[in-house]
């Protein structure tokens, strides 16, 4: 192909693809870099903003709020990763082991049709199953353990783990595929030569298949890290942070600030925070679990 | 269901017990206004367009805002002012709006605010963007052209009304023409159950009902209690001594913000003021009878689904404003429905009372017939040349006696509030009763998150998670958080009041 009609070609593709960077860049890169601005400002949304330079990073270090919002989303980011990944293992391997090609089908289907639901839905379920006379408590009673019974979204103590926990049997659609997919990658070779091994049930998923599932491992991982620290949807509508701030979490404060208050500079400021954490968190994940594709 | 005559008063007695609606009864020498067609000097230039408006409770011929029934007062004012305005359209908007103050600040960073919309003044005064509603004391000070015998347009409104609202520099950014009362409303079926008789009329009464009730095995009450109605209610009794005091530092009546906040910072309106808190452990004893799946949540989250509660008969009493009965007629509720108002305490209820009457401190001028008109930075289309003024003539036409009382009427729930209006049928009470000047006490305007901030830690100590020392030490935390917001955003000197 002569150069002219290379530059030619090379510029037809350019021309397609340009009306998604630009929307890329209008829509994605440019609030990134607005926030990054605003967050050195007193912006209340609307007015001209002032600059107060690092007056809103000092002020993170005294609020109370954030600091008991980041110790919540800790340890709702360690339980999501637990439950994001060994459920959806789980099922992946029972399923990938059963005989029947037809089974693997219908049960890999029945554990993905629930995707449909909507999140809300689920959601505003929860808080039904979660009232003092929801079907949890009742449930309890009539298995004659009414003892346990408990103000599952009311006690400060519980709050964050009733929410954290709702969504049993935590088998999510999504990354039991993705599980299942790379258990389906793994060759026969490997498989047969494990055999031979003496590599069988739990020695194989030890020593073969959670091995081999570290590519797969280690998107969930991230893609739950980021997730959980950016679903603002279940503390809002369930809780809105409460009791007290038990079930508070940074993206909601980062929320109830800007949008209540009128604090977007510093609301910016806590998503600059917050986008700066996550990025160091998933550079530290990759590391840790390293694998070569 | 049928509505007792209680059930019609009460709303009545809570509300009116504020404002100055002198004018309310008698005296209805009919409307004043000069005619639809005598369109007077309206400064519009010739303008011509749609006038947006967001009317919220009063939207008419609404499709899609739950829970309001057919109403067409607004657009038969509108249709008489495009008559006399060929050229002007009012359009209204019918639309849902969950989360209304982000919607505000939303549309008006866009430029794209409603060109009349619905504020209540606190959230003009301080939770709002400075700068999004048009300051319209200028206009209150110069006559409406369609009210012929007042010199100025503030003659015709609620006075008290005006000058509670105005914000701290003093400006008024709405029309506010209606009001709204708070009740105990409860389930009469279910009071006969438990062997109560009548309503209660006192404090112990109140709690000894809520004890039989519960011991008849019935949910006496089931809610998250709202911490910023409830202390309505005790401050204003408890601090009503103090109250010229208090709303004389901004040197105008009623209390503003600016009151509140120096009032907090000089610990007259603090915990170092035993009485400040001395209702939480008084108010715990009647929550310590209730369900307590609600104590510890956001009124928010949960307001819905407690309604729902009661109006389903599942629980006996429920406090809420003067909207209820209505909701019980929609829901079509198979019970007798009763009310009864927040009762005057005694010293042998808490040392702290003053034996008030504050059945009415939490209901007042935040209603729905609260109208502010958008600026040119908040609606760009109001740059318009002539627009504005063609705004404030139809805020103009709407703000007359006449159409306040004939669309707050219609409506039925809240109480017109101007001289020379008289209250719907079912409100009559109200007005007879209206003779006490509001004198309302509490906080929150301080901070937009200060009354939120609060209710979680009264959630907290209700719910016996957290004890009342813990309880009054996380308060004036957040006391002198607000006050320490309210300075550095208003440019405050406290030390000079």
């Amino acid at each position: 192909m002569a150069g002219k009609a290379k530059i030619k070609s090379a510029l037809t593709g350019y021309g397609f693809i340009l009306p998604t960077f630009v929307f890329l860049i209008w829509f994605m890169y440019y609030p990134v870099y607005q926030a990054l601005n605003g967050a050195f400002t007193d912006w209340d949304g609307f007015n001209s903003p002032n600059y107060i330079g690092m007056d809103n990073f000092v002020r993170m270090f005294s609020d109370e709020v954030l600091r008991q919002s980041v110790v919540n989303a800790l340890i709702w980011v360690a339980l999501s990763i637990v439950l994001a990944v060994i459920p959806p293992f789980f099922v992946a391997e029972l399923i990938f082991h059963l005989k029947n090609e037809r089974a693997q089908y219908l049960y890999r289907t029945f554990f993905v049709v629930p995707i449909v639901i909507p999140g809300i839905v689920t959601i505003l379920l929860w808080r039904f199953l979660y009232q003092g006379d929801g079907a949890l408590n009742q449930l309890l009673d009539i298995v004659g353990l009414g003892s346990l019974k408990q103000l599952w979204l009311g006690d400060p103590n519980i709050a964050l783990y009733s929410i954290i926990l709702m969504g049993f049997p935590w088998i999510s659609a999504f990354n039991l595929l993705i599980f299942y997919s790379g258990l389906q990658s793994i060759t026969s070779e490997i498989i047969e030569a494990a055999k031979l091994e003496g590599a069988t049930g739990w020695k194989r998923v030890r020593t073969i298949d959670i091995p081999l599932s570290a590519p797969q491992l280690r998107l969930i991982m991230i893609l739950t890290l980021i997730g959980s620290l950016q679903n603002i949807i279940p503390p809002l509508i369930m809780t809105n942070g409460g009791p007290g701030y038990s079930t508070y979490v940074p993206i909601l404060h980062m929320y109830n600030v800007s949008t209540v208050n009128g604090e977007f500079g510093y609301g910016m400021a806590i998503a600059l925070v917050m986008f700066v954490a996550i990025l160091l968190l998933t550079l530290l994940n990759m590391r840790l679990i390293k694998s070569d594709s | 269901m049928s509505f007792t005559t209680n059930a019609k008063k009460l709303p009545a007695i809570l509300l009116g017990t504020g404002l100055l609606l002198g004018g309310c009864s008698g005296n209805n020498s009919g409307p004043s206004e000069s005619a639809a067609g005598t369109s007077p000097e309206t400064a519009n230039a010739g303008w011509q367009g749609t006038i947006t408006m967001y009317a919220q409770a009063y939207t008419p011929n609404s499709k899609n805002i739950a829970g309001l029934k057919s109403q067409t007062k607004l657009r038969e004012v509108a249709d008489e002012y495009e008559a006399a305005h060929p050229g002007i359209q009012i359009e209204f908007v019918d639309e849902e709006f969950k989360d209304y103050t982000q919607t505000v600040r939303v549309k008006a960073a866009a430029g794209e605010m409603f060109d009349v919309f619905w504020g209540q003044w606190a959230e003009l005064n301080n939770t709002f963007p400075k700068g999004i509603a048009e300051d319209l004391t200028e206009y209150f000070d110069k006559p409406n052209p369609y009210i012929a015998d007042k010199a100025t347009w503030k003659e015709a409104m609620n006075a008290t009304v005006i000058s509670e609202t105005r914000s701290p520099d003093g400006k008024s950014y709405n029309i506010n023409g209606d009001y709204v009362a708070t009740a105990f409303f409860y389930n009469k079926n279910l009071f006969e159950q438990a062997g109560i008789p009548q309503a209660p009329t006192s404090w112990s009464e109140l709690i000894s009902a809520t004890q039989q009730l519960k011991a008849a095995g019935i949910t006496a009450m089931s809610q998250a209690p709202d911490y910023d109605w409830f202390q309505r209610h005790f401050l204003s009794d408890f601090f009503a001594k103090e109250y010229e005091t208090i709303a004389a530092f901004d040197d105008s009546p009623g209390v503003s913000s600016l009151d509140q906040s120096v009032a907090i910072a000089k610990g007259l309106l603090n915990t170092s003021d035993e009485r400040f808190m001395g209702w939480w452990p008084l108010f715990k004893s009647l929550t310590d009878n209730w369900k307590p799946d609600y104590l510890s949540s956001d009124p928010g989250v949960v307001s819905s689904t407690a309604r729902n509660d009661f109006l389903a008969g599942k629980t006996a009493i429920f406090y809420d404003g003067s909207w209820l009965p209505e909701n019980a007629k929609d829901a079509k509720v198979a019970f007798e429905l009763g009310s009864f108002n927040f009762p005057v305490l005694t010293p042998a209820d808490t040392p702290h009372t003053t034996g008030e009457d504050v059945s009415g401190a939490v209901g007042g001028p935040n209603a729905a017939f609260q109208f502010a008109v958008a600026t040119k930075e908040a609606n760009a289309s109001m740059k318009e040349e002539g627009k504005k003024a063609a705004v404030i003539d139809w805020l103009h036409f709407l703000g007359t006696p006449a159409n306040v009382e004939k669309i707050v009427n219609e409506h039925g729930t809240f109480v017109p509030t101007w001289p020379d209006t008289k209250p719907a049928e079912s409100m009559t009470e109200l007005a007879n009763q209206a003779s006490n000047k509001l004198k309302a006490l509490g906080v929150g305007g301080s901070s937009p998150n200060l009354n939120k901030n609060m209710q979680r830690i009264f959630g907290l100590y209700l719910s016996g998670n957290i004890d009342f020392e813990k309880a009054k030490n996380d308060v004036q935390k957040e006391l002198d958080a607000a006050i320490k917001e309210y300075q550095s955003k208003n440019n405050v000197d406290f030390s000079q009041y």
